[in-house]
């Protein structure tokens, strides 16, 4: 059996898995359940800001995240293209500032 | 070529390039997890306004006072006319000019302060007409989720009240503004923060 079919048979055995619980995902809490109905608009109110509430963290990480991902990258850029002088090892007696052949 | 044949030089010169400064200062790091946790603040305040504001058939109750729209949108335009001065504050430190920038961060207060007090005085006639704290979801949510946005503003006021007094015995020049420009950012966010809130509570 190659890894291709190890691969291909664990991604059908994880499907096949978990099908049966769809349903179940799509199930709501017995309190919700109970007490809105389909078109209430409180379950409406509570969808909206559900959808709200999560969408937050995720835009505001995504933001703050991209944001600093680019001014290091940008920042990284600069520095690349300005490298200093670094200091140079010399050979024993050799004056210092006397750069080694490599 | 043994180890001993390569030694560092015992009196290197001194290195005369400047030390390493990181792309984003720690300061600024830190207002910026500060505003993105008052987001998060306001957020869930704005999600649980979501929940009274859809769940209700009449929104504003019929026996309740509407807000005044006129005067808030005056208020408006004053909050965000503040942004003008602050960013020429910000480019006066910038370009070494502290007396213009002491001078913008003035007048930022006053702003600053002139929104405070329009809405102390909007506030003060809601009151009056009958709109509480106490007057069910519509004045709770309401007092709450624009009270909680006055707070910050009258934080941001003490602290650009205090960049103008301490501008006077240390100017705000190019390479002392870090408290300027963390004080600008914070003010961005409040101002931010008005743009999504007026219309969500005053308008929608």
């Amino acid at each position: 059996m190659t890894r291709s079919h190890i691969r291909w048979s664990t991604i059908a055995t994880a499907i096949l898995a978990l099908a049966p619980a769809t349903r179940a995902f799509a199930q709501s809490c017995a309190m919700c359940a109970s007490s809105f109905g389909v078109n209430d608009p409180v379950t409406k109110a509570f969808n909206w800001s559900i959808l709200f509430l999560m969408a937050a963290p995720y835009t505001l990480v995504a933001a703050v995240g991209g944001w600093l991902f680019f001014t290091y990258r940008r920042a990284a850029g600069r520095s690349r293209a300005s490298v200093g002088r670094l200091p140079l090892a010399t050979r024993r007696g050799a004056p210092a500032d006397v750069p080694e052949e490599v | 070529m043994t180890a001993e044949t390569l030694v560092m030089p015992r009196h290197s010169p001194p290195d005369s390039r400047p030390a390493a400064v990181p792309p984003v200062s720690n300061t600024r790091l830190a207002v910026i997890m500060l505003i993105t946790g008052e987001t998060m603040l306001f957020a869930g305040l704005i999600g649980m306004y979501l929940i009274f504001r859809l769940s209700a058939a009449t929104w504003p109750p019929p026996d309740l006072p509407r807000l005044p729209l006129g005067i808030t949108v005056l208020n408006t335009i004053v909050l965000f006319a503040s942004i003008v001065p602050m960013r020429l504050a910000l480019a006066s430190a910038r370009a070494n000019r502290p007396d213009a920038a002491a001078r913008a961060v003035a007048r930022t207060t006053m702003l600053g302060a002139l929104f405070l007090a329009i809405q102390g005085i909007e506030w003060f006639r809601l009151v009056t007409h009958g709109l509480k704290l106490s007057s069910g979801t519509y004045g709770a949510t309401f007092y709450v989720v624009i009270g909680c946005h006055a707070f910050h503003v009258l934080a941001a006021v003490v602290w650009l009240a205090t960049l103008t007094l301490l501008a006077r015995s240390r100017p705000l020049t190019s390479r002392h503004h870090a408290g300027l420009e963390m004080c600008t950012l914070y003010w961005y966010f409040v101002c931010g923060l008005w743009a999504v809130l007026f219309p969500l509570v005053y308008v929608y």
